[in-house]
């Protein structure tokens, strides 16, 4: 897994029959930086928000136990961050940057 | 499997059933692995008390999944033979580390395999 912030919501009228009714999120892995970082749209069942920092699991087989096997995205919310040691840098955290 | 140092610790209420109650660390990966968004970090199950500042054995994928111990979430299956305990995770920590031999001179050589450049005592820190 890896931390990230959520960045913001991404909605699409049209979209593929397996990506209907799931709800996407921008998450910006903590960290990333260079040209390899980038943006992740991650499958949230979780109910997180912008501001929120969360858990992205990565690869089918976590998918397919979580949001199910029909969902075509590899990147899932597992979980939402209530608190770290060290403290994680934020970069629009809702809660105040650290 | 890859070795990395324990910089932090993760909590989350909030989480998928798969995920298990097992205690989330925060690892940073020693040499040249990167995971794969550059981000320079991973978050990895503990199966063996590890803590901060200590150097681990990390798994990634499959047998992450298939830990030992039994930490799934409530919604795994019972662990048997054929079932192993599957849970929601892709990289899981299964080894604290002692010691480490190491010929860094050897595996900084051009073309020499991909891994560790420099002794350990070098890498920590940074966190």
């Amino acid at each position: 897994m890896v931390i990230g912030e959520v960045v913001g919501r991404l909605w699409a009228s049209r979209r593929a029959e397996t990506l209907s009714g799931q709800k996407l999120l921008l998450v910006r892995p903590l960290g990333a930086s260079g040209p390899a970082a980038r943006v992740l749209v991650a499958v949230d069942a979780l109910d997180a928000g912008p501001g929120d920092c969360v858990l992205v699991a990565r690869g089918s087989r976590v998918r397919d136990m979580t949001v199910g096997e029909t969902v075509a995205d590899k990147d899932v919310v597992v979980g939402i961050v209530d608190g770290a040691t060290p403290e994680l840098p934020r970069v629009a955290g809702r809660k105040g940057a650290a | 499997m890859i070795l990395g140092r324990v910089v932090g610790r993760v909590w989350a209420t909030r989480k998928d059933a798969r995920l298990g109650g097992a205690k989330l660390l925060v690892v940073r990966p020693h040499g040249v692995y990167e995971p794969a968004l550059a981000t320079g970090h991973l978050v990895a199950v503990d199966h063996v008390d590890a803590g901060v500042g200590d150097d681990v054995i990390v798994a990634l994928g499959r047998p992450a999944r298939l830990a030992p111990g039994g930490q799934a979430g409530a919604g795994a299956q019972p662990a048997d033979d054929s079932h192993p305990v599957d849970a929601a995770v892709d990289a899981a920590i299964l080894g604290v580390v002692d010691r480490v031999e190491l010929d860094a001179s050897a595996s900084a050589r051009p073309g020499a395999a991909p891994g560790i450049r420099r002794p350990l005592p070098a890498l920590g820190g940074r966190a």
